[in-house]
């Protein structure tokens, strides 16, 4: 028995790889958020609904999630008004091996009104790692580069990041529990008016905890 | 001394008589000259047996004659005389064996030289045996008295019962002299198995003009091949268990601290100094119930997970057992065209001898 058999024997028993059949779950989610733009002054913080899904045929896997949030200034924060972003993430990743994943996808979120806060979209390309902790139980780590990001007021960004945490936990049958967490970074540098470039950095965290039913 | 030796000899000679006399005799003058050898007067043995031989005399009583002569002319050292009575004893009865234990050296000689100058079949054995057609062949042993060219055949129809087909097959076509071991596999010339029914092995011996022959009815039936059984498992593997519990252990809150960790150092190694510090209320949030679930599952019997080499293993074990059933499935396919052929010794008829 060589190697290469006995690792792709592992590979297809692993959790990660169970169904030769298409899995899903989706379901809501609630949403905390807090949001930091150009200087620590800025920042906002709130919460709101959305909603997940994410499915699984053999190797391949997507994830999508929606979440809209009302974000009002923080306390001690030089904004005068909050404002509503709504957040769009997807991603398709592809098993290379046990616990880990390749991944690509992309990132939208506007803020509505649009001139109170940067809206941006950005393509997605990274890694992810997760891991079985019990039956039904799986944790997952993420870290995307944010490439091409576009902003609603210019500029670019030379360095943007993004890190998660996932967790689902199987409930009951067909119930899961779903949380996720996320935090952003994107070095957005802008030029107003040709007077040179200025560092205009956005930084958010995102919570998202909610119920899915399982398919 | 030479009458020593001739008392020892007569003493000697006396059990093979007498166990010869065990035969039930009508004829009284046999009856008498047995008595006379019983009391050792040989010259009246000799008169009385020639007198019995000049009767109306059965074949055992005729053979019972001469061998009372044979035993008495050699304790008279008469050997020559002895050679010959013993040599009618073997044309008439070619089956007729001396015990060497129990009778005289020079009458056990002399019964030696007689069948040394005889030309005989004798002692033809067929054995029981049972084969497959085709594997196997039916043991047939003989022994010829004299150098001479042997010819062995399986007589079809003979022995009463019907069926053999009426053929004749050649056995085999020799020439041998002492004991001689054939072997015959009751085959066709096209390889089929001879028809069943009872038949007659037939030797016959040919030196000159001299002749003997034997026979021997053996019966050949025929029957269905055993079939194998298909293989459910192999003797002494077993399949093991597709499914192992690993042992509890803090794996799952390691795990959980791991990830949570790696989002709390890459939240805050990341953060932009100039936004300040981020609020860790989300991080807290999801990581808190990753924990607990880590916590939960460190507290939980593991689930069972898929055992890598015992499912090859089985996958192994089913793929050879599969491989076993198809060669036992091709072997009964071969097996439902063969015939098992028996083959039985049946009593004799009547005996055969020289010709």
């Amino acid at each position: 028995m060589s190697r290469a058999a006995v690792g792709l024997a592992l590979l297809f028993a692993s959790p990660a790889a169970p169904a030769q059949r298409v899995t899903a779950i989706v379901g809501p989610q609630f949403a905390l958020a807090s949001y930091r733009e150009v200087a620590s002054g800025l920042r906002y913080q709130g919460s709101g609904f959305g909603g997940a899904l994410s499915a699984r045929y053999r190797r391949l896997s997507a994830e999508a999630s929606i979440v809209r949030l009302t974000l009002d200034p923080a306390n001690g924060s030089a904004a005068t008004s909050g404002f509503t972003a709504t957040d769009v993430n997807a991603w398709v990743a592809y098993d290379v091996a046990t616990y880990a994943s390749v991944e690509a996808g992309f990132i939208r979120r506007t803020a509505d009104p649009e001139f109170d806060a940067q809206s941006v979209g950005a393509v997605r390309i990274g890694a992810r790692s997760f891991y079985e902790l019990g039956p039904g139980a799986t944790v997952l780590f993420r870290a995307n580069y944010l490439a091409a990001p576009k902003f609603s007021g210019g500029g670019h960004a030379g360095f943007s990041i993004d890190l998660g945490l996932g967790l689902d936990v199987r409930l009951a049958g067909r119930l899961h529990g779903t949380a996720g967490y996320t935090f952003q970074r994107i070095n957005r540098k802008t030029n107003p008016g040709g007077t040179g470039e200025i560092d205009a950095p956005m930084q958010a965290t995102v919570a998202r905890v909610g119920l899915a039913v399982g398919f | 001394m030479t009458r020593q030796l001739h008392v020892l000899a007569l003493l000697a000679g006396l059990a093979a008589p007498a166990a010869g006399g065990a035969q039930t005799v009508q004829n009284a003058t046999l009856r008498r000259a047995q008595q006379a050898y019983d009391n050792l007067e040989y010259r009246q043995v000799v008169s009385l047996a020639q007198a019995a031989l000049r009767e109306r005399l059965t074949g055992p009583e005729r053979a019972r004659a001469y061998e009372l002569l044979g035993f008495t002319y050699g304790a008279m050292d008469s050997i020559l005389k002895a050679v010959d009575a013993f040599k009618q004893v073997v044309l008439i009865d070619p089956e007729r064996q001396l015990d060497p234990n129990r009778v005289s050296p020079k009458a056990y000689s002399a019964f030696d030289v007689a069948l040394r100058q005889v030309l005989l079949v004798r002692q033809l054995r067929v054995d029981s045996t049972s084969f497959v057609g085709g594997r196997g062949a039916v043991p047939i042993r003989f022994t010829v008295t004299q150098p001479a060219r042997v010819v062995t055949r399986a007589i079809g129809g003979g022995g009463g019962g019907g069926g053999g087909g009426g053929g004749s097959y050649l056995i085999d076509s020799g020439a041998w002299n002492g004991q001689v071991n054939l072997s015959w596999p009751a085959r066709l010339a096209n390889g089929d198995p001879v028809p069943a029914g009872n038949y007659t092995v037939v030797v016959e011996a040919r030196l000159g003009q001299n002749t003997a022959s034997a026979s021997q009815p053996v019966r050949v039936s025929h029957g269905s091949v055993d079939t194998l059984q298909s293989l459910t498992s192999l003797p002494g593997y077993q399949y093991l268990p597709e499914t192992e519990v690993p042992p509890q252990s803090w794996r799952p809150l390691g795990l959980a601290f791991l990830y949570t960790g790696g989002a709390l150092v890459g939240t805050l190694g990341l953060e932009s100094s100039s936004l300040g510090s981020s609020s860790k209320r989300e991080l807290a949030v999801v990581g808190g119930a990753a924990l607990v679930t880590g916590f939960v599952m460190t507290l939980r019997k593991p689930a069972p997970r898929p055992a890598a080499a015992n499912i090859l293993y089985n996958r192994l074990l089913r793929d050879q057992i599969a491989r076993r059933n198809q060669d036992i499935a091709k072997e009964n396919v071969a097996r439902r065209q063969q015939v098992q052929l028996t083959l039985v010794p049946l009593p004799k008829a009547s005996g055969a001898g020289p010709r």
